[in-house]
């Protein structure tokens, strides 16, 4: 669970924030790619902002915008597959979140 | 016959006992199921007096199912048989395979019940959100008789007032009778009077009744009517009571 601690380190900050007005965020992988569904909890799709993904170790792997639909894909490199990755989302003050992609989630994914 | 004190003592709590509210219980571990907390909910799924921790036979339910985003999935043949409550029931773990609201509801085998002289069917439904999304709270599930939650019913404090409507076969139901209980699982609530083991109130002339609960933990809101039809036991016609049950967690309040 070492890589599940890192990660939690490193979101402490932006789970604070998310309480304030919340966005969700969800993440799953379908045939290799990793889907972000980001909205907020009245349902609305946000206009605006961008995906990071970490490695376990917290380390930025890739900064994407978040779609209009309010999903981001990108492929899932396989490496990442034993170990998860972080995705955080921020669209605007306050309106942030994130998910893990558990080692777990990346194997469920895969087999589907 | 010789009436002992004793002998009379008995016999009232027999009786005492049989005055008890029924209530379809389906309890998940947790009614707010985060991404930290795994990305599955399990059931418990058991027939009881919940206070009393009084358990009956729940036989195979006649369905049980989960509602997600708009689709119903049948889950009757995915019932482990279990004992709750020193009787028959049922468990089920359910992978959570997306956010949101899901509604896990039973309709059950009419159970006769002889103190009653009656049939009782109790149509019961729980709530569980999965990863901090609550969409789909307020979908109706089109049971014969169900309580529509105007409150969301999770993620709400003890002592908040929980308001509902009532409803049969679609329609809310003007003064409906509508019993609250406490399910007891550590057993650490007692009461100084049998009235107060279940509460009741009616509920108003659009079928809408409300109620604060005096602490955290599940309650039981059962609302009852008579069906218009009847059953057939030994030979001869019988009641058939309709309870529609909603299950709804409420949280300690974390403040001083």
């Amino acid at each position: 669970m070492k890589w599940l601690v890192a990660m939690l380190t490193a979101v402490v900050v932006m789970s604070t924030a998310a309480l304030a007005h919340q966005l969700n965020v969800f993440a799953y992988v379908e045939e290799g790619v990793v889907i972000v569904e980001s909205r907020f909890s009245n349902g609305n799709l946000p206009q605006l902002g961008e995906v990071s993904v970490l490695d376990a170790e917290g380390e930025a792997l890739m900064l994407l915008p978040v779609g209009e639909d309010g999903v981001t894909r990108f492929p899932l490199d396989p490496a990442h597959a034993d170990t998860g990755l972080l995705i955080e989302v921020r669209t605007g003050e306050g309106h942030d979140n994130y998910w893990i992609l558990t080692p777990e989630d990346i194997a469920r994914g895969s087999g589907s | 016959m010789k009436l002992t004190f004793a002998t009379i003592l008995t016999t009232t709590a027999l009786s005492a006992g049989a005055a008890l509210a029924h209530y379809g219980m389906i309890i998940p571990s947790d009614p707010m199921i985060s991404q930290q907390d795994g990305r599955s909910v399990s059931l418990e799924v058991s027939f009881s007096h919940p206070f009393e921790l009084d358990g009956m036979e729940l036989v195979a339910p006649v369905s049980f199912s989960v509602t997600h985003d708009g689709e119903t999935t049948d889950l009757l043949d995915q019932l482990q048989p279990a004992t709750l409550m020193e009787n028959a029931g049922y468990t089920l773990d359910y992978d959570l395979e997306r956010p949101g609201t899901y509604i896990f509801a039973m309709e059950p085998e009419p159970y006769w019940e002889p103190a009653e002289d009656s049939y009782i069917v109790h149509y019961t439904k729980t709530y569980v959100s999965a990863y901090d999304d609550d969409e789909g709270w307020d979908a109706l599930l089109g049971l014969r008789t169900e309580i529509e939650p105007l409150t969301r019913p999770f993620g709400i404090w003890e002592g908040n007032v929980f308001q509902g409507r009532v409803l049969l076969e679609g329609e809310p139901v003007p003064f409906a009778e509508v019993e609250v209980e406490y399910y007891n699982e550590d057993q650490s609530a007692t009461s100084p009077s049998d009235l107060m083991i279940t509460q009741t109130i009616v509920a108003d002339a659009d079928g809408v009744f409300s109620y604060a609960t005096p602490s955290a933990g599940w309650w039981g809101f059962a609302a009852l009517n008579t069906a218009p039809e009847t059953l057939e036991f030994e030979g001869e016609d019988k009641a058939v009571e309709l309870g529609a049950v909603i299950w709804v967690h409420f949280e300690g309040w974390t403040g001083q």
